[in-house]
């Protein structure tokens, strides 16, 4: 057992973890933030994909030792985030999402490529979302909820944090 | 009247997408039980061994368990009526046998999987290798080590399919066109696999099961049967379902392992499958082969087909319907939507030391499809006519409707050429014909293909009993509760995972209670909660489910109706049931009132009704042998006869699937279904060597499709209303992933006819293409592109 | 699909990382971005009994802009060369195939040094680097001693690495002005791993021409009679590929199939053609 303090969702933590748990495991079974799925374990499919000091990352490709200091933001994280919030708007409307298992990743996803002005053509946001796999919608709903979202986060207020 | 924008027909937004926008679904994995221990499992490294003994560290017992320990467990055990098939048993863990890799031979027990893991890589097998078998061609006839002992060759079954004189139809022929086509084995990969959490509930004195599965009433009577437990001491809850396409309508002997160890200790289990198990445990899907003789006159109107198809079927059957409905399928698709007159076909079902086969997204049609729109593409090239003509002049025209195939599917109406026309209006046909002459300025190759098909949808007893089924899904239930303050909940017997179901059935019931669909919930997936169903999967639930609910809705509107006439003073007759309330002559009463009397206040009821507001349906459509839609489909590829790569550069959909209670979602069915056929036309494979061994067991292997390689998928539909259910709905789930291989091979076909190439096996990979470019260059060396 | 148990160290200083894989009797690995060495601990490939973090080392966060070299440490990741966070010697050559490399959440994390000591032959940096000429650092309490990117890698998964030698940085010639690249991955997917992977650079001020073929089953392959026409400055596209084939044919103990090296000569084809085109 190591011990880590780190910052999840805003919250401080202080926490003992064996050294082979990934921060997706960890997050998952010990913190209950559940949003954050697996899809394969070895980095290819995305739905496991949060944001590790605001860059997303593969957590089940991070351990939570090395995670000692950061700050880890999941899906459960993001409150009235107006980004996200546009996103979850866009992605209801548009029906960007079927059985919910890739949902919480292709989210965080979406909210990094609007942050870093990488959402601006339909095929800027289909490379953009090249590292997650949707097995239900064949993504066409979800390219556009995201074009949606990114001219409705351009024209509202600044991203508040 | 229902509300316009929340009954039939309206895209109302989707019920679910609340909890997982918000990463509060509630998928198995995410279920917290305390002093739960994870299973991992010992799986075969061998395709074919025997085993000679298992080692399992002494200090290991009650963690680690194999066959012996869990002598309760029974072989599953396929019945089947069809005869002459053959239903081998399959020991949950393995006993005397190992036959494919992966096969799982003991489970372990930790407090993380992380040490279940450690422990099962402590347990050794002793095995002695046997051959294993992998060409189902070569071998399906014998081999040196059969799969199964005892039997002479490696059949499951065969059959011959004929109608019509085939040999009249040759020699009346003006062409003959032969092919070879082959879908390769493949999975199907929901980005959620399998889980199970298990454990005894000992004041219920029952056993809970909570899987991920698209079927947990038939999944409890399988625990019940291969456990000898009653029913009554088994319940399954199927909570969020991360995709299932299939594959999680069967039963697997991780289900019944883990029932079997909630008996047997004093804490909850719980078993995540990890992709790795996935790619070589989960139902494995396709893997056909195909051998066409098509004739045809000079017209290109095709006078009779004569088709072997084999099927490589894996080890086992699945539970409950075996291995042997791919190849029926296929052979009773493969006339596809035309009115051929004169077939035969030869299917043939194989085992195989491979993973078992099973459903997946249009269950044997991808390979009929691939097979007959190939050959129907190769029939016009032959006669330099147009495809789109040639598909369109073999037909089933709609005057001609309803029309029995030769293959036995009996179309009930529709108008399939307009769909063709549709789809070639969508992709805009002429301007691709003018560009693809022009040549495209990077020197790629531009081609579209088509193809076509009816897809047999909510079939019901009738078509279930000719296959000679164990079970016979031909209904579904409902429950429809009105609770004492007016809200409704609709307990229905399959289980949504991400068709939207739980917000389509509340459209069903506004439109024949006029409830607001947010004071109704729909609650499927637990069998404690809901009457029998069979669960989703065959394009059913929308036209079962939907029509269960109809009817249990209208038994409700019935009694409401009786009572709202009572607190109105009026006839029965002079009344309505709408917008949440029953209308009389001169006034109304709020459904909530007539529920409060109905349960709070009895004494308000008419003298000889009963209280509660509670109706059960079963619903099987009019017609047994299913409502069929329709479609077909276009792709616009360019091909870079260099690097073999394939780019879909369009893709178009034109359907018809009778009523849509939900366009939207009915849209994202299509474009999901579209872009699973595109998984197989261009990515997904997994490939077995000579000894048994499958070569993609991680996503770096086995590619899935990206959002970056596709466009976004066009629709257009036809609405031709099915006569023979509820509001003319017609099943429409699967049709999305059957055609896409062929669209896609005939559009490839396309691309490269100046060169004279064919790639009729999919998936279609740059490797394929160029070996193919090859090929037909060395045909005719002169040409070039 | 868990990593099997091991120890974990997150040292402060490329010394005490040093010392710590000295000690170690080659049962540690170093952990940088992890990108590839947990996933093939996931998959239970790999099983160290000790990670050594170094991902956080402020000695391979370093990178400085020389007069005619760039120093890059080997924990940089793909992301900051993407975005050209750290400068970029190469004219846009390594944040073209930073680009190109995995995904963004993989390229946050993954470095250059890990990919160029793990040495997958299909990955890009090997292959850049050595067509960009660069020199790799390796430190160890031994000492330091500097390597050619071409030539570091020995085998599939094999380097010049000794067992507690770190890679420290990476030096990358400048290109002049006038220099051109060529840069072509040809994958199934966007992010996957290369089938073919070709990179040509042509700086005619420094009179240094190369390309160099990677995803090669084994070490990135310098084409010498194909980077001779480059010097050349000629275009025929036949001669080009009869240079590529007849660097192929030197290359026998790669085993291309036929697939294989028709790949090769296309993509290697393509690399030159962007560069005189
Ligand atoms: C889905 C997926 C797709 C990918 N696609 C591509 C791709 O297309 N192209 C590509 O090139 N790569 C690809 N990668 C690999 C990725 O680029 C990795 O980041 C990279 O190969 C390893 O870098 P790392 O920092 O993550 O190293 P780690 O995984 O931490 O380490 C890798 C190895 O290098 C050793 N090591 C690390 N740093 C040092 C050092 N400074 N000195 C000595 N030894 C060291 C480690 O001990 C280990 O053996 C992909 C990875 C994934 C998961
Ligand atoms: S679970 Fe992490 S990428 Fe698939
Ligand atoms: S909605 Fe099911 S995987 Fe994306």
């Amino acid at each position: 057992m190591t011990a880590i303090r780190l910052t999840i969702n805003g919250t401080q933590i202080a926490d003992d973890v064996p050294a082979r748990l990934s921060l997706a495991d960890y997050l998952r079974e010990p913190r209950n933030l559940t949003g954050t799925h697996l899809g394969c374990e070895h980095g290819v499919c995305g739905a496991c994909t949060i944001l590790v000091d605001g860059e997303p990352v593969r957590s089940c490709l991070t351990l939570a030792v090395a995670c000692d200091g950061c700050q880890v933001r999941t899906i459960e994280g993001f409150g009235s985030d107006p980004v996200m919030t546009a996103l979850r708007e866009a992605f209801h409307r548009r029906h960007g999402l079927q059985c919910g298992f890739c949902t919480p990743a292709m989210l965080i996803t979406a909210h990094d490529l609007i942050r870093r002005g990488r959402a601006a053509s339909e095929t800027e946001i289909r490379l953009g979302l090249a590292g997650n796999i949707c097995r239900c919608t064949g993504y066409t709903n979800i390219v556009a909820a995201i074009a949606e979202a990114a001219v409705a986060a351009a024209k509202g207020p600044p991203d508040a944090e | 009247m229902p509300n316009e924008a929340w009954g039939i027909g309206a895209s109302l937004l989707r019920r679910e997408d609340e909890r997982h926008l918000h990463g509060r679904g509630e998928f198995v994995p995410d279920i917290k039980l305390p002093g739960t221990r994870e299973v991992a499992f010992v799986r075969s490294p061998h395709a074919h061994a025997r085993i000679r003994g298992i080692n399992v560290p002494s200090d290991a017992a009650r963690r680690v368990f194999t066959a012996a320990d869990l002598p309760r467990i029974k072989p599953i055990r396929v019945e089947t009526q069809a005869p002459g098939t053959k239903a081998p048993l399959w020991p949950p863990l393995a006993t005397d046998k190992v036959r494919y890799v992966g096969d799982a031979i003991a489970a372990c027990l930790a407090p993380t999987r992380a040490e279940a893991e450690d422990l099962a890589a402590l347990v050794s097998v002793d095995y002695e290798v046997l051959d294993a078998v992998v060409a189902a061609p070569r071998d399906m006839r014998g081999s040196r080590h059969p799969v199964h002992d005892g039997w002479g060759d490696n059949l499951f079954s065969e059959r011959v399919f004929e109608s019509g004189d085939i040999d009249a139809a040759a020699g009346a022929a003006d062409i003959t066109i032969q092919r070879e086509y082959r879908m390769n084995r493949q999975s199907g990969a929901p980005l959620e696999g399998r889980a199970v959490l298990a454990y005894r509930d000992w004041r219920l004195d029952e056993i809970v099961v909570y899987a991920s599965t698209q079927t947990p009433h038939t999944l409890r009577v399988a625990l019940g049967e291969f456990l000898g437990l009653d029913l009554r001491r088994l319940r399954v809850v199927a909570p969020d379902v991360g995709g299932g396409f299939g594959p999680k309508a069967r039963l697997y002997p991780e289900e019944i392992v883990l029932a079997a160890l909630a008996l047997e200790l004093d804490h909850p289990i719980r078993w995540v499958e990890d992709r790795t198990e996935h790619l070589l445990t989960a139902a494995h899907t396709r893997d056909h082969h195909y051998k066409i003789t098509a004739y045809a006159d000079r017209e290109g109107r095709i006078l009779g087909l004569d088709a072997e198809i084999i099927v490589d079927a894996g080890a086992y059957g699945l539970w409950p319907q075996g291995p042997y409905q791919e190849a029926a399928m296929a052979a009773r698709n493969l006339p596809g939507p035309y009115a051929i007159t004169n077939y035969r076909c030869r299917a043939s079902t194989v085992a195989t030391n491979k993973a078992p086969l099973g459903p997946y997204r249009g269950v044997g049609r991808p390979g009929a499809c691939f097979a007959i729109e190939r050959t129907i593409d190769e029939v016009a090239r032959a006669l330099g006519r147009d495809p789109v003509d040639v598909r369109e002049l073999n037909m089933v025209r709609p005057e001609q409707m309803p029309f029995t195939t030769v293959g036995g599917m009996r179309f009930d109406n529709g108008d399939y050429p307009q769909s063709v026309r549709l789809c070639a209006q969508l992709l805009d046909l002429p301007e691709l014909r003018t560009r693809q002459r022009q040549g495209e300025s990077d020197g790629r190759l531009i081609g579209t293909g088509f193809a076509s098909f009816a897809e047999q949808t909510a079939h019901g007893a009738a078509e279930f009993v000719a296959r000679g089924a164990a079970i016979v899904p031909g209904f579904e239930s409902c429950t429809a509760r009105i609770l004492p303050d007016g809200s409704l909940v609709l307990m229905v017997g399959i289980q949504s995972h991400g068709q939207g179901l739980e917000t389509a059935l509340a459209q069903i019931a506004h439109h024949e209670l006029g409830i607001d669909p947010v004071r109704i919930a729909v609650r499927h997936g637990d069998t404690e909660s809901t009457a029998f169903g069979f669960g989703t999967f065959a394009s059913r639930s929308m036209v079962m489910s939907g029509g269960a609910v109809a009817r249990a809705s209208r038994l409700l509107r019935d009694k409401l109706c009786q009572i709202g006439a009572h607190l109105l003073q009026c006839e029965v007759t002079a009344v309505r049931c709408a917008d949440g309330v029953v209308q009389g002559p001169q006034g109304s009463v709020t459904i909530a009132e007539i529920a409060k009397i109905a349960h709070l206040r009895m004494d308000g009821l008419p003298p000889g009704v009963d209280p509660l507001l509670d109706a059960t349906a079963t619903y099987e459509p009019g017609i047994g042998t299913g409502v069929f839609s329709y479609a077909t489909h276009g792709a616009v590829v360019a091909v870079d006869a260099e690097t073999g790569s394939v780019e879909l550069l369009d893709y178009a959909v034109a359907e018809d699937c009778g009523t849509m209670v939900n366009p939207m979602i009915v849209e994202g069915q299509i474009r999901g279904g579209v872009v699973q056929g595109i998984g197989t036309a261009l990515y997904e494979e997994i490939p077995y060597d000579d000894h048994g061994q499958p070569l993609a067991g991680t996503l770096a292997d086995y590619l899935l499709p990206g959002a970056a390689e596709l466009p976004a998928i066009k629709i257009g539909h036809l609405h031709t209303p099915a006569i023979a259910t509820e509001y003319g709905m017609k099943g429409m789930g699967e049709g999305g992933a059957v055609a896409p291989p062929a669209a896609i091979a005939n559009a490839v076909r396309d691309a490269l006819a100046a060169i004279g190439a064919e790639v009729n096996e999919t998936p279609i990979t740059p490797r394929r293409v160029v070996a193919a470019i090859k090929k037909a260059r060395e045909r005719s060396p002169q040409v070039r592109p | 699909m868990k990593a099997p148990a091991f120890d974990y160290v997150r040292p402060q200083s490329l010394g005490e990382a040093m010392a710590l894989l000295a000690k170690s009797s080659g049962e540690a690995r170093l952990l940088a971005g992890g990108q590839s060495l947990l996933a093939l601990m996931n998959l239970r490939i790999a099983a160290p009994a000790l990670l050594i973090d170094i991902a956080r080392l402020p000695e391979l966060a370093a990178a400085v802009d020389g007069v005619d070299r760039v120093i890059l440490g080997a924990g940089i990741t793909h992301a900051m060369i993407e975005d050209t966070r750290v400068p970029d010697p190469s004219r846009g050559l390594m944040p073209r195939a930073a680009a190109s490399l995995a995904y963004r959440a993989i390229r946050n994390r993954g470095t250059i040094g890990g990919s160029l000591a793990l040495a997958d032959p299909a990955a890009e940096w090997p292959a850049v680097f050595a067509a960009l000429d660069g020199e790799i650092t390796v430190a160890s309490p031994r000492g330091r001693r500097s390597l050619n990117c071409a030539g570091f890698s020995t085998g599939i998964y094999e380097t010049q690495l000794a067992e507690d030698e770190i890679l420290e940085n990476v030096r990358i010639p400048k290109l002049s002005p006038g220099a051109r690249w060529g840069y072509v991955k040809l994958a199934r997917k966007s992010g996957e791993f290369a089938n073919a992977l070709a990179v040509a650079v042509a700086d005619p001020a420094r009179r240094f021409c190369r390309i160099v073929l990677g995803a090669a089953n084994g070490p990135p392959i310098v084409l010498a009679a194909a980077s001779q026409v480059l010097a050349e400055g000629r275009s025929d596209p036949d001669r080009l590929r009869g240079a590529v084939a007849a660097d192929l044919d030197r290359a026998a103990d790669r085993h291309f199939d036929d697939f294989q090296r028709h790949l090769n000569i296309v993509a290697a084809a393509r690399a030159l053609q962007q560069v005189t085109a």
